[in-house]
């Protein structure tokens, strides 16, 4: 950041989340504390473009100028989507001899066992760009053949006639040996000196030659994509006077600097949910362990938090291909808003998998979709309000949804004057059976079960289906935070700046001392690496802090597990304590340990961590007492029943007023709805946690609420 | 109680939810590779009759009508908190179909009574027997497979039997991995019951107990469905394997498909004799999940909706006679059963393909070869590593190439990194690649299957590959498609000292050998000199077709460049059209060679009346009529059958002569 705005003492930070139709805007400012929020109409073609068009309009509400903003922290899907779209750059890629099917091949499954017409994956890189060198060494990295000569030379005259715009160079056992493959990228940027050429070793030095060259390879593709986004981006601020350093969220949840990030790009493929569950772990400290639902328009996705570090994962996926860089574990269940009803030919109703999308979008939105989603059902049966969609911005067609859910009412079975209502609410039933057996699945993959988590939910739909999907899956407690539909902009602010540091190298936990000594040398080379490129970060960052993990494992078994290693074992460790580290973790996820086997660390792991000063969450007003009031009310079909249900408008709650269910609390952009036999009050941060009520026998009370029948 | 739609569709789900809950389980707590690398293991809710009311849709789909009916009855008295176990392929009635799967079946009760059974199974990293992992192709009886589990407690009463647990333990090569998987089993089967009761808990038992039933009918409804794409017709169609590697004699798998209104059967009878080696299956005669694997296939292909369960086979019916390697009879050796149904599957495809050309594709590589390295080790013992799991291209089919160097269709594996094999292995990889060419042509080619060649670094290092086969009845082409490419298995490619081998149980190899495995592609689809240039054109420069290839079988003509030359394709393409253009099924040249002698008459005769002998003179005296014909075929001499069979009439005499001699007369 700028001396002048160092000197000058605390400001305004600014989170931004470029979403698919909207681009969310959070302002905190740090001199009175306050929050305030925008939404500006997304422009998927240049995402930069909502950015300078919000900012004035964020800062005038604020009432800011720009010159008191900070820092600024962006995040974009603009990555995944040209990957999936295959919009990248021309790539072309060195392998050695004979491995030229590296892509084809992969890791040699395909989808699932049972479809006939299955196809693969577009590799990133066609064949005819994979070229071969002779440049070999073994595992122990002595060398087998070196490059012949003219060879280098040879290929980059190739790569040059096919106008191929980065090169990538994967070579056989390079992570541990990096020294063949870095001789053969220099050669190459020798004879191809404006093209950029990359090193998988240096990108991710992980082991298993097709996971690290994926890595090396998307980051290549996304590039130029990401560049010349961060250019006219930079540009953009700067032109409405903004002198702030500009951040960029990463897929594990932390920030990157604007120079880190265009070299790169890879490490903030999927900080879009990433930044949701960083802010959700803030919103909800205290509250133990909590299950986040983010549902929007197209999706719903899971993650969980145990405490203060979100649950991360190095196997996920970019559209079709392997992740293995560590990300914050977010997974899809299925259902979100657009999430098309239809019924099948037995008249089974059923939801999803296709969706609506934003365009056409569900039938409400008057676009010209003829399609029943979930969205039409929430407002057919009255969860929300045609006229307060998007704090009133869009204006939602009722008379669309009901004839959308009319055409497949009879279908599925449902017959007389209420088939809409029955069909509507049947079909958010379908949809809550379908996202809570996944949210299951979800955590099963976890080896844990939901029961004893709570729930906090988020994005545009997430509020309104909270307490259906915590009902469904027996979980006690509801959270929804302050600005649901702004959570992802709200964590981009609250995140510390964060990389990943990676070695592969095998060592038994038996071999004691020269295993042990490695351990730490490695340990503390990883926390060199990450030092220095933390230091160059920018001049807001606190000491920096590192996170030491190895993923072991039983001799002879297939798969490892994370474990965490404390800052005292990191610096010295010891074998004893590493393996009962192990034993314990083992046991906590498959139930059993098993001592007289012998323990393999197959990868080392250091994460630097450098602290963004926190910010306070605002207090709401406690000065209120008693039961809110009510602003309106409304009908809502709720289990075959008409209820008539109060409406509170959440900017005027107090801190413990009770709202009790059936009852709907209504925000600038969303809907939140208190289902009958759910009760609470908003915190002191403005979360409306929100519990199950038990009747004696235990069983959630259904029927005490009941209110007046249409 | 008839379920609204609604609450049937919510609890078809959770079910389905529950089996793969089971299945996540399973898989985490897992030791064996099987599992972990080529997910064989199996979980399932099984209703009262033994039929499978709901299954994972994240696993494989081979075992959906899995029967546990007779391992249930085997152990009566069954009380809250008992287990069964069994490996027995005999006993369980083919709910095992072969000793390293180990199944377990659990009854869940509600109010006293059982209201359920959870299923599943792990493919064990060794059952014990005559070879480590339990499975040899050349053993002849179940005995030498490893320890039989006849259905019998696991756990009574909530408690672990350890008596049984340290027999298993100690007749196996890997107690540690068994103990711990067979926990795992148990774990998952917990995991189960818990849902079953949080399902009826929140639904209560009389919804419970509707939905297990009327899912299966809801999903017979939507399968016939599907099955009525199917035209009504009677549709006959084979396919061989190779030999069974202990004679060199081909085994033929003959199926008729007959359909009517949505309604299928299939017949086996005309399939050849059960074999002395481990080729078996053990169908008891049922319509054994297996036989069904590709109908399944088909049925998910065009309906992703139909729930996994029983249900989906109530039109599919199988007559499957006794004396065939269909149905293995007690003791044979059963451990190899998988190839035998692969290649009786790939002879349904081609019923289904006469039925309805437009829905099928042409049939995959068919082989799935786990190469296997044993090196010596420093302290003279053997260091066994799988170095990579050999499969194929796909098949094509209307509109669609086949998928290029992956094969789901039996298996679906993970392959190893080469970095992790050779940090474990004495040996370099030194081609793992696409194999040019090996894709059958065709409008839509089928895909090309993989190169992988290994340099031996070490003397006395011993070779394995199990499962070879296709090296003479290729995958076949259809409606003008051609075959793809034989699987092959070369020494030292290229160099002086080069030799080929045919199927190999094992190899010993000396340092700076080379060994080249070379997988076959899947079959093509329709006449190549119609596909399009472009694509042609494509596959050449990405290394799928060869130039020659190109001009030779699709008559594309690639210039220097790269690029089509229109002119010189133009006119090869017309010189081929104005001549013959094929159709329907291409075989490749040995099978035609063997059937011009072989033919699908005779060979029922043969059968049927080997079929009327004592089981122990079957197999002799079916080697001596083909010996009498070709001494090369029992002697497993490498032949080519067009060599062998040059003189067409000739042979067939010697087949006449010998049926004569050796078969005993039938009675008038």
């Amino acid at each position: 950041m700028s001396a002048s705005a160092a000197s000058r003492g605390p400001g305004c930070r600014i989170g931004i989340d470029v979403g698919g139709t909207f681009t969310d805007f959070v302002l905190a400012d740090l001199r009175t504390g306050a929050l305030t929020r925008y939404k500006e109409a997304s422009v998927p073609s240049d995402p930069s473009l909502s950015v300078k068009r919000g900012l004035p309009a964020l800062l005038a509400r604020a009432g800011a100028k720009p010159e008191d903003v900070e820092l600024i922290v962006h995040g974009t899907t603009l990555l995944v989507n040209a990957i999936i779209q295959r919009r990248g750059a021309k790539v072309g890629l060195v392998v050695c001899e004979g491995h030229r099917g590296l892509l084809e091949i992969g890791r040699g499954r395909l989808a699932n066992t049972y479809d006939l017409k299955i196809t693969k994956e577009e590799p990133l890189v066609p064949r005819n760009l994979i070229l071969e060198t002779k440049a070999r060494i073994r595992a122990d990295g002595s060398i087998v053949t070196r490059p012949e000569p003219g060879e280098i030379a040879a290929i980059a005259a190739r790569f040059r006639a096919e106008g191929v715009e980065s090169v990538t160079v994967v070579l056989l056992h390079a992570y541990a040996h990096p020294a063949m493959e870095r001789e053969v990228a220099a050669e190459l940027r020798r004879h191809m000196p404006d093209i950029p050429v990359s090193e998988s070793a240096q990108i991710w030095p992980e082991r298993r030659e097709f996971e690290r060259s994926l890595v090396a390879i998307m980051n290549a593709y996304v590039q130029p994509i990401m560049d010349s986004y961060l250019t006219r981006l930079t540009e953009r601020v700067a032109s409405l006077g903004i002198s702030a350093p500009i951040y960029i969220t990463a897929s594990n949840g932390g920030t990157l600097s604007v120079d880190t990030t265009r070299d790169r790009p890879i490490e903030t493929i999927l900080s879009g949910p990433a930044s949701g569950v960083v802010a959700a772990m803030r919103a909800a400290a205290g509250h133990g362990r909590i299950i986040t639902v983010d549902m929007g328009g197209t999706s719903a996705d899971v993650a969980v938090t145990l405490g203060t570090e979100p649950e991360y994962t190095t196997l996920t996926h970019v559209g079709d291909f392997p992740l293995v860089l560590p990300v914050v574990n977010v997974s899809a269940i299925g259902a979100g808003g657009g999430s098309i009803v239809w019924v099948d030919p037995q008249g089974v109703l059923k939801v999803g998998p296709r969706s609506a999308g934003a365009d056409p979008g569900p039938a409400c939105y008057g676009r010209g979709g003829q399609d029943a989603t979930i969205t039409d059902c929430y407002l057919a049966v009255g969860l929300i309000d045609p006229d307060q969609f998007l704090g009133g911005r869009m204006r939602l067609d009722r008379a669309a949804a009901e004839a959308a859910l009319a055409r497949i009412a009879g279908r599925a079975g449902f017959t007389g004057p209420d088939a809409v209502l029955r069909v509507a609410e049947a079909a958010l039933r379908v949809a809550t059976a379908l996202m809570s057996t996944e949210l299951y699945k979800s955590l099963a993959q976890r080896g844990m079960d939901p029961q004893g988590f709570s729930l906090m939910a988020f994005g545009g739909a997430g509020p309104t289906h909270s307490t259906l999907l915590a009902a469904e899956a027996r979980l006690e407690t509801v959270i929804i935070p302050a600005a649901p539909a702004t959570f992802c902009a709200m964590g981009a602010i609250l995140a510390d700046v964060k990389r990943d540091y990676v070695r592969s190298e095998h060592l038994e936990l038996a071999h004691g001392p020269a295993a042990l000594a490695r351990l730490k040398t490695i340990f503390a080379e990883l926390a060199q690496q990450g030092h220095c490129w933390i230091t160059r970060e920018g001049d807001l960052l606190g000491k920096p802090e590192f996170v030491a993990s190895c993923d072991m494992r039983y001799a002879g078994q297939a798969f490892d597990l994370s474990v965490a290693v404390p800052e005292a074992l990191r610096l010295a460790p010891d074998a004893t304590e590493l393996a009962e580290l192990f034993h314990k973790a083992h046991e906590r996820t498959y139930g059993f340990r098993d001592p007289d086997s012998a323990i393999e660390i197959t990868t080392e792991r250091v994460r630097v961590v450098g602290r963004i000063p926190p910010i306070a969450l605002p207090a709401v007003r406690r000065d209120l007492a008693g039961p809110p009031v009510a602003a309106a009310s409304r009908r809502v079909y709720h289990e075959g029943r008409m209820l008539d249900v109060p409406v509170f408008d959440r900017a005027t709650l107090g801190a413990a007023q009770p709202v009790v269910g059936p009852a709907i609390v209504e925000q600038d952009d969303c809907t939140s709805w208190v289902a009958p036999g759910w009760a609470g009050a908003l915190d002191e941060i403005g979360n409306l946690v929100l519990r199950a009520e038990h009747d004696g026998a235990g069983t959630t009370k259904r029927d005490a609420h009941e209110v007046a029948l249409a | 109680m008839p379920l609204d739609p609604v609450t049937l569709g919510i609890l078809s789900h959770k079910f389905s939810a529950a089996t793969d809950e089971m299945t996540l389980n399973l898989k985490r707590a897992s030791r064996s590779v099987y599992v972990k690398e080529a997910a064989d293991f199996g979980t399932g809710l099984v209703d009262l009759e033994g039929h499978i009311f709901a299954f994972p849709a994240s696993t494989s789909v081979s075992a959906i009508e899995r029967e546990c009916g007779a391992t249930i009855a085997a152990v009566p008295d069954l009380a809250d908190g008992d287990v069964i176990i069994t490996n027995d392929p005999y006993r369980s009635r083919g709910l095992a179909t072969h000793l390293p799967d180990l199944h377990i079946v659990q009854p869940y009760f509600h109010d006293g009574r059982i209201i359920a059974y959870g299923w599943c199974f792990i493919h064990f990293m060794d059952m014990g027997g005559r070879v480590p992992a339990s499975i040899s192709p050349s053993n002849s009886e179940i005995f030498q497979e490893g320890l039989i589990v006849p259905p019998c407690k696991i756990v009574k009463r909530g408690r672990i039997d350890q008596e049984i647990l340290a027999i298993i333990a100690a007749n196996c090569r890997t107690p540690h991995q068994n103990v711990a998987d067979i926990k795992a089993m148990l774990g998952a089967l917990g995991t189960g019951r818990k849902r079953i009761a949080d399902i009826i808990g929140q639904h209560g038992i009389a919804e419970f107990e509707a939905a297990r039933q009327e899912v299966q009918d809801y999903a017979a409804a939507k399968a016939r469905a599907v099955l009525r794409r199917i035209p009504d017709g009677v549709y006959d169609f084979w396919d061989y394997m190779d030999d069974d590697l202990v004679t060199g004699i081909p085994v033929r798998f003959r199926v008729r498909m007959t359909v009517k209104d949505g309604e299928i059967e299939v017949d086996t009878s005309g399939t050849d004799p059960q074999v002395r080696a481990a080729f078996n299956l053990p169908t008891h005669g049922f319509r054994h999940p297996w036989l069904a694997v590709r109908l399944t296939q088909f049925m998910l292909t065009y309906d992703r909706s139909l729930p996994l369960n029983y249900g989906m086979y109530r039109h599919i019916k199988a007559v499957n006679p006794p004396g065939t390697v269909l149905n293995a009879e007690f003791p044979d050796a059963v451990g190899v059963r998988h190839s035998s149904a692969h290649r009786y599957n790939d002879a349904l495809s081609g019923a289904m393909m006469k039925a309805c050309p437009d829905l099928m594709p042409a049939p995959t590589s068919g082989v799935i070869v786990p190469i296997v390295l044993a090196e010596l080790d420093e302290r003279g013992g053997r260091n066994v590593t799988v170095v990579e799991p050999l499969v194929g291209g796909r098949g094509a089919c209307h509109g669609l190439d086949g998928t290029d160097a992956r094969d789901n269709s039996a298996a679906n594996l993970s392959n190893h990194p080469v970095e992790t094999i050779e940090a474990e292995i004495g040996a370099m990889i030194r081609r793992y690649d696409v194999r040019c060419d090996s894709g059958g042509p065709g409008e839509w080619r089928g895909g090309v299957g993989q190169i992988v060649a290994i340099e031996i670094l070490r003397d006395n290092s011993m070779l394995l590959a199990r499962g070879m086969d296709r090296m003479r009845f290729i995958a076949w082409g259809y409606d003008g498609g051609a075959p793809s490419a034989p699987l092959r298995l070369i020494v030292n490619q290229g160099r002086p000292d080069e030799r080929e081998y045919g199927k190999i149980d094992e190899l010993l190899l000396k340092a700076g050998d080379t060994v080249t495995f070379l997988s076959p592609g899947g079959g093509g689809y329709g006449d190549p000199y119609r596909r399009a240039p472009e694509a042609v054109e494509r596959d050449v420069r990405l290394g799928f077709v060869s130039r020659e290839a190109a001009a030779r079988d699709y008559g594309v003509v690639i210039a220097e460049d790269g690029t089509v030359d229109a002119a010189a394709t133009a006119a090869r393409r017309d010189r081929r059209m104005a001549a013959t253009q094929p159709d329907g099924f291409d075989f490749g040249p040995e099978r035609r060679a063997w059937e011009a002698v072989f033919d699908d008459a005779t060979m029922l005769e043969l059968n049927r009346r080997l079929g009327r002998l004592p089981k122990p003179q079957r197999q002799p005296l079916r080697r001596r009529i083909f010996d009498a014909v070709a001494p090369e075929l029992g002697a497993r001499a490498r032949i080519r059958f067009a060599d062998a069979f040059a003189d067409t009439d000739a042979a067939r005499r010697r087949l006449a002569d010998a049926m004569k001699a050796i078969l005993p007369p039938e009675a008038a």
